[in-house]
């Protein structure tokens, strides 16, 4: 590390020694402006700061701290193409998905933006035939069930999002049912087999690298289901009819057998987290249509524009990321909540989990050194009105400190599909908006927020002085939720550059599954030396097996 | 009498010509649309045989004349008759309000539309709530239309039975009065209450439309176990309690009235809470049904049809008509576009409304004058509505103009065997 970066660190934390001291309920009390000060809107959304505990002069410091470690040159070289995923030696380009079909990218010599709007076309194709009801079955009938059949990247992003935006869907002929098959155990799988019939059943097989185990053990139990149904001698034609591939490597798609007209690719550039932007998101498509997700990307692409041009003291992702740095790594907070409102942001949480902490969850930095600081927090949470009855107890009582990230729409249910019921409806926001007010209130501010706390007894007290952001949108939809995501991909990447590690590899995932092939063998008993693992090991297997006899 | 018909559709053009032609002084009201810019040019928007001609007729007469349908009424009109469209129920209540009224002034409303049920028990009081309703007669009569379309006109001079939803003697004697020459060798009328009426209609179509629905389900399990569905339903047909009627498959029925009735009553059903299931299933099949060439057509080819060329005889909904509202064809249309598939159509009639329905020319429609010209190299020919013409085509002809030798008779017309033994491949529906 420079001696420039330890001085700014050796600052920063010396000002956090003094400012910490301060309560949030007497920041609130000493600055009527508080909160004009501490709030940025861009486009579709307000991003609320005033109940973090920074002052404006922990804004500055971060800003310094952002500096001495170049994050302005970062940003250019993200957005440069630049290999910044350097284990894996490849750029990490998942902006370039969303670039405007007017917006010039070369990189390499190579034609960016084309390539990603030729996929797109591909996409847009296969989105039109299937909400026509043009897509058909072996036998001819008309496809009304797409099962996505993928996991991690090429899974909860097209969740989340289709769960997300399902007031937006758009109306078909025959209804289109969308359904997500990811588990390596089948469980999904097996539950919507059981109902679905094969002459109506599409299947999409996302993957990478096509070699995931987990999705092609699904997608081979797929094949067999409908090879039951159809006969082995219809091979070609069930391929043909009910099997699209979407991956970064079209000779293993070919190789698995899926026709070439039903391939969409996409680039080595793309990581698998950062994938719904690209063909992985075609169930997302297939929800709201090809508009929609056009829409989507348009948000993800004026949130890219704005991580790129303003300045950081109104830039939402380098606010959101340098308030993150102070609250891990001087304040020692190491949980962070992601708490929804809204019930259709209810996979949201795990969906950010996978951002966050397969991307920071690194203790190695780029130079390879093991790092000096914490990096990213432990991430959790739910929807939640319904976590105020299972967690938040901690948040107010426990012993933990605990930052929350409040996410929540302005307005709802003014969608025409909602017209019956939108009374009724509305007055349920309504309450789900002012738990959500009510909630960041009283973990700021404690007992200040309370008539009279003394005449309480202590297990009916509040300490306060837990931090939060609350993202406010307008609404959600296609725009917003795009701008949603890419903001807290920009986050991750700015505190990435702060914390000196590679977001973009996930190098701590890989030996689990190698170990996993060779344990596989010794459950199936065509391996029987079991004490080559360990005694713990070894006994479970013993256990299982016997079970198996 | 002088009797006020209103309305565009077919019911409403064959009740107002068979009423005048019997005496009556009839005025023609048609809402502005197509169907009223025809009749005003002289000519006659439904091609039924032996309309034209009648309208034509009566209008030399001086029985039929054309009004518009916000012109007052004469001062001895004393029957409004609606044959409006499903839609147009504000056109019956506007035609209330504007009614000359008094305490001397009697009203006879007919009610020929197809409705909501009850309808036409609310127009009664309308025509009721009109000053002098305490004195004067006021009736509203349901009397459903069960025109067969392809023979309306026969349907309506020779009816086999008249359904009257009345409430009133006074109602009863002035239809029974104006539909006297209907009604001549055998009473053929049966009263009831006007939702009676209204509901009894929609229970014919909904049972019509449940047989053949029935027949298709049997004959794509015949296709299945190789049985030949034409023995099946001669078998059938013989028994007294079935009846011979509506029981031949086919590739779907369509017909902008028959699947606008069977989807009334439907609605009707669940706007009251009911559950309509068969009837949902029946239009369900139904829709499934009209795409069953279309599959044929699929596996034959093992699910690739790119670039092929298909033939398609018959687009109109049913024979002798030039309308193509809801006919099976379309749905097999757009179903080759989405293939990829250059389509070749011939049809006695339907072919401006085709044209109009495709909205342009495109490359992969191609309309042909000629029933042989749209076979040459094509991969398939699909027979779908059965025009007397197509029953015994001058097959050699057919043969050595296809590419590909395959008929897919989607009416069951032609003989499976002989097709065989004269070089085609032949699937019918539930028969090859």
């Amino acid at each position: 590390m420079t001696d420039a970066k330890k001085r700014q660190w050796d600052e920063l934390l010396s000002h956090g020694a003094t400012a910490s001291k301060q309560h949030l309920a007497e920041l609130f009390a000493a600055d009527p402006d508080r909160f004009s000060k501490m709030h940025r809107q861009f486009g579709p959304l307000l991003f609320d700061f005033s109940k973090q505990r920074v002052t404006e002069e922990t804004l500055a410091q971060l800003f310094e701290l952002a500096r001495t470690h170049e994050l302005s040159d970062w940003i250019a070289r993200l957005f440069a193409g630049e290999k910044v995923n350097d284990t894996e030696d490849r750029a990490a380009m998942h902006w370039a998905l969303r670039l405007p079909a007017e917006a010039r990218c070369e990189v390499d010599g190579q034609n960016i933006t084309a390539e990603v709007h030729k996929q797109l076309a591909r996409m847009e194709r296969i989105v039109a035939k299937i909400q026509a009801g043009q897509w058909r079955g072996a036998t001819g009938e008309v496809i009304t069930d797409v099962i996505n059949i993928g996991v991690g990247g090429s899974d909860l992003g097209p969740l989340m999002v289709t769960e997300a935006l399902a007031d937006f869907t758009t109306r078909t002929r025959q209804r289109l049912n969308i359904h997500f098959a990811s588990t390596i155990d089948g469980s999904q799988l097996s539950q919507l087999l059981r109902d679905k019939k094969p002459q109506t059943t599409l299947f999409i097989v996302s993957s990478k690298s096509f070699t995931t185990i987990d999705t092609l053990t699904n997608a081979a139990t797929a094949l067999q289901w409908l090879q039951r149904s159809f006969g082995r001698r219809a091979n070609a034609s069930v391929l043909h009819c009910h099997f699209i591939g979407v991956s970064a490597s079209p000779e293993k798609m070919t190789e698995w057998g899926i026709a070439e007209e039903n391939q969409i690719g996409f680039w080595g550039w793309v990581g698998g987290r950062y994938s719904m932007w690209s063909a992985i998101g075609l169930p997302i498509a297939l929800k709201i249509g090809m508009q929609g997700f056009r829409d989507f990307l348009a948000g993800a692409y004026d949130m890219d524009e704005h991580f790129k041009n303003a300045a950081w003291e109104d830039n939402l992702p380098v606010l959101m990321a340098m308030i993150g740095v102070w609250n891990t790594n001087v304040l020692d907070i190491n949980g962070l909540a992601i708490l929804p409102y809204d019930g259709r942001l209810k996979q949201l949480p795990l969906y950010l989990e996978q951002l966050e902490m397969e991307s920071n969850g690194k203790s190695v930095t780029r130079e390879g050194q093991p790092v000096e600081r914490a990096t990213c927090p432990i991430i959790w949470g739910d929807v939640g009105p319904n976590a105020q009855h299972a967690f938040y107890q901690l948040l107010h009582q426990g012993t933990e400190a605990v930052t929350c990230d409040f996410i929540v729409p302005a307005r709802r249910y003014h969608e025409s599909v909602h017209h019956d019921a939108a009374d009724e409806l509305i007055a349920q926001h309504q309450l789900a908006l002012a738990n959500c007010l009510a909630q960041s209130r009283l973990l700021a501010l404690g007992d200040a927020a309370l008539k009279d706390p003394e005449s309480q007894p202590l297990y009916m007290r509040y300490r306060g002085n837990q931090p939060s952001s609350t993202l406010l949108l307008d609404e959600l939809n296609p725009y917003s939720l795009g701008a949603l995501i890419a903001l807290y991909e920009h986050k991750v990447f700015v505190q990435s550059v702060i914390w000196g590690i590679n977001p973009f590899d996930q190098w701590g995932v890989e030996m689990g599954k190698r170990i996993a092939m060779s344990t596989l063998g010794k459950i199936r008993g065509e391996d029987n030396e079991l004490d080559d693992t360990d005694v713990s090991t070894a006994g479970l297997l013993r256990r299982i097996r016997a079970e198996w006899k | 009498m002088f009797i006020d018909v209103y309305g565009d559709t077919l019911c409403a053009l064959v009740s107002a010509a068979a009423l005048a032609s019997t005496g009556h002084n009839v005025t023609m009201r048609v809402p502005k649309g197509p169907a009223a810019t025809t009749l005003a040019r002289g000519g006659c928007p439904f091609r039924e045989p032996g309309l034209a001609e009648m309208i034509a007729e009566q209008t030399t007469a001086g029985r039929f004349k054309l009004a518009r349908v916000d012109e007052p009424v004469h001062d001895k009109t004393t029957v409004i008759w609606l044959g409006l469209s499903p839609n147009d129920t504000h056109i019956a209540y506007d035609a209330i309000a504007a009614l000359p009224s008094g305490p001397e002034r009697s009203w006879l409303l007919v009610n020929q539309s197809t409705f909501q049920v009850g309808t036409t028990e609310a127009l009664q009081k309308a025509l009721r709530d009109l000053p002098g309703g305490e004195t004067a007669q006021r009736a509203a009569v349901a009397v459903p239309d069960l025109l067969n379309e392809g023979t309306a006109l026969q349907s309506f001079l020779q009816a086999s039975q008249w359904l009257v939803g009345c409430d009133s003697p006074w109602a009863q004697r002035m239809t029974s009065e104006i539909l006297r020459p209907f009604n001549r060798r055998i009473d053929r009328m049966m009263f009831m209450l006007p939702r009676e009426a209204e509901f009894t209609k929609l229970a014919i179509t909904g049972m019509l439309a449940t047989r053949l629905s029935f027949m298709n389900d049997m004959a794509n399990l015949a296709d299945m176990l190789d049985v030949d569905i034409e023995r099946v339903r001669r078998g059938m047909g013989a028994d007294k309690r079935i009846g011979d009627g509506y029981l031949y498959p086919g590739c779907g029925f369509g017909g902008l009235a028959f699947s606008r009735d069977v989807m009334s009553l439907a609605s009707t059903l669940q706007l009251s809470g009911i559950q309509a299931q068969l009837l949902d299933q029946v239009l369900r099949i139904n829709e499934r049904q009209k795409e069953s060439l279309f599959r044929k057509l699929w596996r034959y080819y093992a699910t690739d049809l790119q670039d092929r060329k298909v033939a398609i005889w018959g687009v109109a909904f049913k024979p002798e008509s030039a309308r193509i509202d809801n006919a099976p064809a379309l749905r097999l249309i757009e179903a080759l576009w989405a293939q990829g598939v250059q389509v070749h159509v011939h049809d006695p009639r339907a072919m401006p409304a085709l044209a109009e329905w495709a909205g342009g020319p495109r490359d992969d429609l191609i309309l042909h004058q000629d029933p042989y010209a749209a076979l040459v190299d094509a991969d398939a020919l699909m027979l779908v509505t059965e025009w007397k013409a197509y029953w015994s085509p001058d097959f050699a002809h057919m043969r050595a103009s296809m590419k590909h030798p395959l008929l897919l008779d989607g009416r069951n017309v032609w003989d499976p065997e002989y097709m065989k033994e004269i070089g085609f491949e032949y699937y019918g529906i539930g028969r090859r």
